[in-house]
């Protein structure tokens, strides 16, 4: 089965006065039909550059590269042309974005921002856009939703913001939602409702949703594959249990280390040394090398490849050739004070 | 956001409106001297939409232009008469009416260009801003007065409408770097990112999204847009390239009994009174509209 969205080799860059910046270098995955995939990563990663390129959101001075490919549904959205390209956003497939203050428009009631959707896409009357509207803000568990369409971004919660924009991702019924962060300017309590509300409404659909996200809680709870990002790669790709169970990359090893556990009384939380270099100068060969438990001097000369390290599982690190490392933890060379405060 | 979650959540539905124009009119009606402000404004606008049914003259009848001119004011002429025996009040009254028109009718003008320029340039950007900001540059060098009295000095005996029309077409060039301004901001607002997400076209959202989010700039440049041509009128009637007689303008009233100013001092008073009071209204509304919209 071919599956619904198929990226191959995307690159964005971005040509800034610092350098060009190469905040995607090379990125390739697959999403089937009513899968959820995340991508985990932290700020800077690229995870979000990569939502946005997909729908060709992309703005100047960034540009996706020519030999890019993202297939959906038979088409390459890298070289389609605007109409159709406007035809697929929104409507196959839509996104759901992490402040949903911001992403409302402050002087129009949530139920005219949910049918303009409609009206966008589907030359239905106004009417029948708001009914539609109305019905889907059901859809997504507000309460008395005909009062509350008529209300204005300011005098909704943040939940139920939040639940406005999954409304307007979701009316089109698309193929696939993006949801960048959707949790993460939410209260805790809020956040595992409007998780739930995703799923099931996924499930009711079957739609395809791509998860992004730093929180592996979230990851670990929603998606069924997890691709993680570095520094503009993916470093490693495996099943959400695969994952959690055998983190093979230093970086995801470290990320889930850095998580706090219940039960386990630590003083402080375990961080990953140093930061996530500028997207201007990526090193030459491993570009965790800096930041990695593990690492020796190979690598620093040597681009790691995409190595098959299990099934559907496979993680950029050299470790894959030299397993025996793993024993042998150190400090990364960066300085210790400069990551304490990170 | 989180924090006012539970709170903000239960806000009566019973009172589901509040746009940007409603927030306006309702703040303006809790202040005091904006209250005063637009009751008075609504007495000029009222005079002059009845001028017609309240006038006592005609404003352009000339009964007797030796026995009835200059004649000051009495019961028979509350305002006087002018040099041609015409009834001052009359022409007064005719006056606000031609005198809001004008300055309505020019401030549209004014809006659809700035807007139009304003929002195009700061939504393209880069270099068709750059070069469009320039153009204008150009034209706000030229100060406005001199550019109209070039105009109405070359072409003397200009209709109203050619008229309006120029005080319109000089007056948007402030306007349009405000909505510029306005437009660039936004338009990086996730709200517009959301939008194109959702498939909009640049069109629409320039006209859907942005636009509405102008109202409240636009509304009160547009207030205190009407006073300044009502003023600019004036001051070109006064000189006597405004309004053509026998038309009634403020301005052109004041122009009539200028030459004997301190012995014909109705015919400046009560035009100036009138012109004052409403300057003054709209400058008051358009401030406090201000205050609101800034403060939010």
């Amino acid at each position: 089965m071919t599956p619904l969205l198929s990226i191959r080799d995307l690159r964005t860059y971005f040509y800034t006065e610092a350098g060009v910046a190469r905040s995607v270098d090379g990125v390739s995955f697959d999403i089937g039909e009513g899968e959820t995939v995340g991508i985990v990563g932290e700020s800077g990663c690229g995870k979000s550059v990569t939502a946005l390129s997909i729908l060709r959101l992309i703005q100047p001075p960034g540009r996706i590269e020519p030999g890019s490919r993202i297939e959906f549904e038979g088409k390459d959205i890298v070289t389609l042309d605007d109409n159709a390209m406007r035809d697929i956003r929104g409507n196959r497939i839509s996104m759901i974005f992490q402040e949903p203050m911001s992403a409302l428009n402050p002087v129009f009631s949530v139920g005219d921002q949910v049918a303009e959707v409609v009206r966008v896409h589907g030359g239905v009357s106004r009417r029948r856009a708001w009914d539609r509207a109305v019905e889907t803000l059901a859809l997504t568990g507000i309460p008395s939703p005909e009062e509350r369409a008529k209300q204005y971004p300011h005098q909704l919660s943040g939940g139920m913001r939040q639940r406005v924009l999954i409304a307007m991702a979701l009316i089109m019924k698309p193929a696939l939602i993006i949801a960048d962060e959707p949790t993460t300017a939410l209260d805790v309590t809020i956040q595992a409702q409007i998780l739930d509300l995703l799923l099931n409404l996924q499930k009711e659909f079957g739609t395809s949703i791509l998860m992004i996200t730093h929180d592996l809680g979230v990851i670990a709870e929603t998606t069924s594959r997890v691709i993680v990002m570095y520094a503009g790669e993916v470093v490693e790709e495996a099943n959400v249990t695969e994952l959690f169970a055998h983190p093979h990359h230093p970086y995801t090893e470290g990320l889930m280390r850095s998580m706090p556990h219940i039960g386990h009384d630590t003083e402080r939380l375990n961080v990953i040394p140093g930061t996530v270099p500028a997207p201007t100068s990526w090193p030459q060969g491993c570009r965790f090398f800096e930041r990695c438990r593990y690492s020796w001097d190979l690598p620093e000369h040597e681009h790691p490849p995409l190595y098959d390290v299990g099934a559907n599982h496979k993680s950029r690190c050299h470790l894959a050739k030299e397993p025996q490392r793993r024993n042998q933890p150190h400090d990364p060379l960066v300085i210790r004070e400069g990551a304490g405060a990170a | 956001m989180p924090g006012q979650t539970q709170g903000s959540a239960r806000t009566d539905p019973a009172k589901p409106r509040e746009s940007p124009l409603g927030l306006g009119v309702r703040a303006l009606l809790r202040k005091r001297s904006s209250r005063v402000a637009l009751v008075v404004l609504a007495v000029i606008v009222l005079i002059a939409v009845l001028a017609p049914l309240i006038a006592p003259y005609d404003p352009a009848a000339q009964p007797d232009i030796v026995a009835a001119k200059d004649l000051p004011p009495s019961i028979a002429h509350p305002f006087g008469t002018d040099p041609y025996s015409r009834d001052v009040l009359s022409r007064v009254i005719y006056g606000a009416r031609l005198s809001l028109m004008i300055g309505v009718l020019a401030t549209l003008v004014s809006l659809t260009f700035g807007v139009a320029y304003g929002a195009i340039s700061g939504y393209a950007g880069g270099v068709v801003d750059a070069i469009m900001m320039r153009f204008l540059d150009a034209l706000l060098s030229i100060p406005r007065l001199l550019l109209l009295l070039g105009v109405l000095v070359a072409w003397p005996h200009l209709s109203i409408g050619a008229l309006i029309l120029f005080l319109g077409l000089t007056g948007w060039f402030g306007l349009s770097r405000i909505v510029r301004g306005q437009v660039l901001a936004l338009k990086h607002a996730e709200f517009v990112t959301a939008a194109e997400a959702l498939g909009a076209s640049r069109r629409r959202i320039l006209v859907r999204h942005l636009l509405p989010n102008l109202v409240s700039p636009i509304v009160v440049a547009a207030t205190l847009g009407i006073a300044h041509v009502i003023v600019l009128e004036a001051g070109l009637s006064f000189l006597g390239i405004g309004v053509p007689q026998p038309l009634a303008s403020w301005g052109n009233i004041i122009y009539d009994g200028s030459d004997q100013i301190a012995r014909l001092w109705w015919m400046s008073l009560f035009p100036g009174l009138f012109m004052v009071t409403t300057v003054m209204t709209l400058n008051v509304l358009g401030e406090s509209l201000r205050d609101v919209y800034e403060r939010r």
